[in-house]
C-alpha cells in the first residue's frame, strides 16, 4: 500500500489487510489456523507451499497468450485467479463436507457458485496463460460452523479490498470494467456474511486497499495452500498379489 | 427524486452544448474485456470424502483423547504415498473437531475418531468400485451410473478377497514387476489369511503377466484384471475412491 493510500485508510478510519483480518476475526479463528500451520509436524511443513513459490507462481510469465493482454494485465488477472481459486474452493468445500447449515450453508452455496463463475471466466480469459491452481487445505475452517463463518468473512472482505487495490493498476480499461464489475459481488458478499457473522456490514465511509504483496502475505500467512499429497509411487509393490 | 433532477439538468446542459456547435461526440460505451457466465453450481453430491494423514495419531473408540485406541494412524503407507483415511462423520467438540475415520484393519478394516489436526482437507470423488467376487466382475459408477466394467481374477479359496468396505489408497507404476501389470492400486483391505506377508498383506487391484487366468479364483487375495482393462481403470478411477468387496 503507498503512502497516499494508507494516509487515507488511517483518515478514514479504514484497516489494512492486516489489520482486516485481525478485526472480523475476533476470536481468532484465522489467527489460530495461522498459529495451527505454523505448529503443525515436520511433514506437513516440508509440504507446504512456501510464500515464494506463491510469489514465483505469479511472477511466470507464462506460455503465449490467447489473447493480446499486456503482461501487467495478465499477472493481475492471475492474481485475481489465485483469490477466486482460495474462494471458490473454500465455499465450496463447504458446501461438499456440509458441516455448516441453514443460511451459513446457503450462503456457502450461493457464493460458492459466484466465485467459481468468476474463476471460469478468469481462465477464459488467460487462455495457456493462466498458472496452475496450487492446492488448499483450511485447517477444518470449513468444518465447524463458528469457524466458517469468521474465515468466510476474512475471505470476501479480504476479496473485496483485493480487487479494489488492483483496480488503478490495470492497463486496459476494457480489463478494469470487468474486474470492477466483479468487484461489486464480492462487496456484496463481504456485507451478506458479515450479516450472518452479527459483524457491521460496512462499517466505514471510505476503506483502505490491499496491494497484491499485502493480500499475497495474508494467504500464505494462513497456511492454506499446501502441496498436494503423494498418492503415486514407482515402488514396486507388495501387495498379496 | 434527485437522481431524476439531476439526469434533467444533465441532459438539458447535453443539449445545449450541442446546440453550441461542439463537433466533439461522446465516447462510445466500453464494451468489457470478457465476460463473467452464470453462476456455477457444484454437480451431484459426491459419494464419498476421502482426507490425507498429516499427524500421525491414534484412531480412537470415540471423538475424545481419552478413549480407547483401535488403530495407529501413521503418516505414510508401506509403499512411501501419503497415508490417506475414508471420511464418514464429523463431530465438534470442546477440543475441537473429530472425524470418524476408516482405516485399514483384519479382517473388515477399522473405523473410529481422529482430530481434524491429525489430516488435511478432505476431498470428495463421485465414484465407487464394486467387485463382485461369485461373479468375477469389477463395475466401477461415477454419480451411481455405470462407467467400466470388466472382468477380474479374485481369490483362491486358500487366499480368499476379504469382503467388506474399503478405499483406494495409492497407485503404484513404473515398477519393474511384469506380476503386477502396469498399474496397481493400494486398497485399505488387508488378507486375513496371509498376516505375515511383507508390509501386512494388503490387497491391490492390479493387472497381471497372466490374463488366461481371468477371469477365476486364483490370486493371494488380490484383484487382478486384464492389463487393458486395468490401464482404462487408471484413467477414471481417484484415489479415495470407496471400494465395496461382495
Amino acid at each position: 500500500m503507498d503512502q497516499t493510500t494508507s494516509d487515507a485508510a488511517i483518515v478514514a478510519g479504514g484497516m489494512t489487510g492486516t489489520e482486516l483480518l485481525q478485526h472480523v476475526d475476533r476470536d481468532g479463528a484465522v489467527q489460530q489456523t495461522m498459529a495451527a500451520a505454523v505448529s503443525r509436524s515436520g511433514f506437513l511443513k516440508t509440504a507446504l507451499f512456501g510464500a515464494g513459490a506463491l510469489f514465483a507462481a505469479l511472477n511466470v510469465p507464462g506460455a503465449i497468450a490467447a489473447s493480446n493482454d499486456s503482461p501487467n494485465d495478465t499477472a493481475i488477472l492471475n492474481y485475481l485467479l489465485t483469490l477466486e481459486r482460495v474462494q471458490a474452493a473454500f465455499f465450496g468445500e463447504a458446501e461438499r463436507v456440509a458441516a455448516i447449515s441453514g443460511r451459513e450453508l446457503q450462503a456457502a452455496k450461493i457464493i460458492g457458485a459466484v466465485e467459481r463463475a468468476h474463476v471460469a471466466a478468469l481462465l477464459e480469459r488467460l487462455g495457456a496463460k493462466a498458472i496452475a491452481s496450487p492446492s488448499f487445505d483450511f485447517l477444518g475452517t470449513t468444518e465447524d460452523p463458528e469457524a466458517f463463518i469468521k474465515t468466510a468473512v476474512a475471505f470476501e472482505d479480504l476479496g473485496s479490498v483485493s480487487i479494489a487495490g488492483v483496480l488503478p493498476d490495470i492497463q486496459a480499461p476494457a480489463i478494469r470494467t470487468i474486474v470492477a464489475s466483479v468487484h461489486t459481488p464480492e462487496a456484496r458478499h463481504a456485507g451478506w456474511i458479515r450479516t450472518l457473522a452479527g459483524v457491521d456490514p460496512a462499517p466505514n465511509a471510505i476503506e483502505g486497499v490491499n496491494t497484491q504483496a499485502e493480500t499475497l502475505k495474508l494467504v500464505n500467512g494462513t497456511g492454506f495452500i499446501v502441496s498436494e499429497p503423494l498418492t503415486t509411487a514407482t515402488l514396486s509393490p507388495s501387495f498379496t498379489g | 427524486m434527485v437522481v431524476a433532477v439531476f439526469l434533467t439538468v444533465f441532459g438539458e446542459r447535453q443539449a445545449l452544448a450541442g446546440t453550441a456547435g461542439s463537433t466533439r461526440s461522446a465516447p462510445a460505451p466500453l464494451t468489457p474485456a470478457f465476460g463473467v457466465p452464470e453462476p456455477k453450481r457444484l454437480g451431484e453430491r459426491a459419494s464419498a470424502q476421502w482426507a490425507p494423514v498429516h499427524q500421525s495419531a491414534k484412531v480412537r473408540v470415540d471423538a475424545d483423547a481419552a478413549s480407547a485406541a483401535v488403530a495407529p494412524l501413521p503418516l505414510a503407507t508401506p509403499e512411501q504415498t501419503t497415508n490417506v483415511v475414508q471420511v464418514l462423520d464429523r463431530r465438534p467438540t470442546t477440543s475441537g473437531v473429530w472425524v470418524r475415520v476408516r482405516v485399514p484393519g483384519v479382517p473388515k478394516g477399522k473405523e473410529g475418531w481422529v482430530p481434524r489436526k491429525a489430516l488435511g482437507s478432505p476431498r470428495s470423488v463421485a465414484t465407487e468400485l464394486l467387485v463382485d467376487r461369485a461373479r468375477h466382475r469389477v463395475t466401477l459408477t461415477r454419480h451411481g451410473r455405470v462407467v467400466f466394467t470388466a472382468p477380474a481374477a479374485v481369490g483362491a479359496s486358500g487366499s480368499p478377497t476379504p469382503s467388506g468396505s474399503f478405499y483406494i489408497r495409492n497407485r503404484l507404476t513404473r515398477y519393474r514387476s511384469a506380476f503386477y501389470g502396469p498399474i496397481a492400486f493400494g486398497t485399505s483391505a488387508r488378507s486375513a489369511v496371509l498376516t505375515d506377508w511383507p508390509a501386512g498383506g494388503f490387497i491391490g487391484i492390479h493387472g497381471t503377466n497372466r490374463p488366461e487366468l481371468i477371469p477365476g479364483n486364483v490370486s493371494h487375495g488380490c484383484v487382478r484384471l486384464r492389463n487393458r482393462d486395468i490401464l482404462r481403470l487408471d484413467a477414471i478411477m481417484p484415489i479415495g475412491t470407496p471400494v465395496t468387496i461382495t
